[in-house]
């Protein structure tokens, strides 16, 4: 049984697991930009990144032989580097802050100065694009991968809640809240 | 606050989004890995796959599916192969004939002999209905006697073809329905001694009959329904015989002619070495002239 583009992750994994390495490559394809980005705004820094990002396509290349279709995979994947990442922020003493303020959402951040902005400027879609992404990096940590999870790797708050460990009510707060800071932050940019 | 109230949240569990947002991050955010991190990762990738060999538990998955269908055919064909040999092993033994004659001696078994007025047609009539199925074989039996008296008159055809009348009346029951016709219905004291007398084919089957203990020889008309299998036999038996079964009664042309011109005639097939039509006259001139002195006469 051939594999095509239209094949789901499951199927190309479980192709790649029977020897075809080409549906390994097919499914690359699909999950290297959104897993790189991921790891690079979480990160924030490029060379951390990359290796982890390789470091989770090895790890996935290793498992091969024993995988089975038990969740979705790109929960499977993002699951391995939300895991890879925790490591890492170990390894570099980097604290994850979760505040409970922010997951209750109370304690946002405040909003940019409108004061600093002149009221008729008009940006740009590429001013607002930087903008966003300046918002995004103020993010909590966790805030920021729930985004991350929900924008690049297309998963629902179920899946979100199975990547990251966590319940899916906190998931879904943490994106809410994600999604409020970065709407309110833009507001005066629309 | 209500943070659901511009979002699309139903659609994502609950979740809001926004999609001018996500419009604006997906242009904004365009970032790749390094080229040179792709071709490590996809060579790494085919080293696996090409460098270990295919676990087999992972061979097994993938093959599973036709090879327990390769499994399935071949059980299959093992058996129809099998079931065809049996039946060819057993069809040398003539089943049908085996399993009539058996189903007679089980039908012939527990029957206790009739008093010789019970031999009617009534009685034969009331036999069980085991032998039905067979009623279109027996009727077939029935005309091949009929063919065997033709020539007779009627009163002759009533006592007729012996043998064969007598196994087709009793193996042809017609319970209640139709009733046989009247030159089938009942077997004359004398017709088990004409069927005695001549050795034609018959005689595997009266021969077994007449070795039944004590059993009267009116009441061989009244033979049990299932002995309608031997009667195929019979019927088989005579089509091979063909020529010898068709050819007229050797009487023929006597009936009326005095008991002297019966005895010379028969004197005559005797010097002839015709002992088969002699004796076979002989028979039907004792039926004829059951009175005459030489009933009992040179043999």
């Amino acid at each position: 049984m051939a594999w095509n583009a239209e094949s789901s992750d499951e199927e190309l994994m479980l192709h790649y697991r029977d020897g075809d390495a080409g549906a390994f490559e097919a499914l690359y394809a699909r999950h290297k930009g959104g897993l790189y980005r991921y790891l690079l705004r979480q990160c924030r820094n490029a060379a951390a990144a990359e290796e982890l990002f390789q470091d989770v396509w090895m790890n996935l290349i290793r498992a091969r032989a024993g995988y089975t279709v038990q969740a979705k995979f790109s929960t499977f994947l993002y699951r391995v580097a939300h895991n890879r990442l925790v490591d890492h922020y170990r390894r570099s003493n980097q604290a994850t802050v979760v505040s409970l303020e922010d997951e209750d959402g109370e304690a946002i951040a405040d909003p940019p100065d409108e004061r600093e902005r002149p009221q008729d400027e008009t940006l740009d879609a590429k001013r607002q694009a930087g903008r966003l992404m300046e918002l995004i990096s103020e993010l909590p940590e966790t805030q920021r991968e729930a985004f991350l999870l929900q924008l690049e790797g297309g998963m629902s708050v179920e899946e979100i809640a199975q990547a990251t460990g966590v319940s899916r009510e906190t998931a879904k707060s943490r994106l809410r809240y994600a999604m409020s800071k970065l709407k309110r932050g833009m507001l005066e940019w629309r | 606050m209500a943070l659901n109230e511009h979002g699309t949240g139903a659609a994502n569990g609950g979740a809001e989004r926004d999609p001018r947002l996500e419009r604006l991050y997906r242009e904004a955010a365009r970032e790749a890995p390094p080229a040179h991190l792709d071709a490590a990762i996809l060579a790494a990738a085919r080293r696996e796959v090409g460098s270990r060999p295919r676990s087999l538990a992972s061979a097994l998955r993938r093959w599973h599916v036709p090879v327990s269908v390769a499994a399935v055919v071949v059980v299959s064909v093992t058996l129809v192969i099998l079931v065809r040999d049996e039946e060819m092993a057993e069809r040398p033994m003539q089943p049908e004939i085996r399993a009539d004659i058996s189903s007679a001696e089980k039908a012939a078994a527990p029957q206790t002999p009739p008093t010789p007025g019970e031999a009617t047609s009534e009685t034969v009539r009331s036999r069980p209905a085991a032998a039905v199925p067979r009623r279109q074989e027996l009727r077939d039996d029935v005309r091949a006697s009929a063919a065997l008296g033709k020539g007779e008159d009627s009163s002759r055809a009533e006592s007729g073809p012996a043998p064969s009348l007598g196994v087709g009346v009793v193996a042809t029951p017609e319970p209640a329905a139709k009733p046989l016709p009247e030159p089938f219905r009942g077997a004359s004291p004398g017709l088990a001694e004409e069927r005695a007398a001549p050795a034609s084919a018959d005689t595997v089957v009266t021969g077994r009959l007449e070795s039944a203990p004590a059993a009267p020889n009116e009441l061989r008309s009244a033979r049990p329904a299932a002995d309608a299998a031997p009667g195929r036999l019979m019927a088989q038996s005579r089509a091979a015989k063909g020529a010898e079964q068709d050819r007229p009664p050797v009487w023929k042309g006597f009936e009326k002619e005095p008991p002297e011109k019966w005895l010379a005639r028969i004197e005559e097939l005797r010097r002839q070495g015709r002992a088969g039509e002699a004796e076979e006259m002989l028979s039907e001139f004792k039926r004829r002239f059951p009175e005459h002195p030489q009933v009992t006469g040179p043999r």
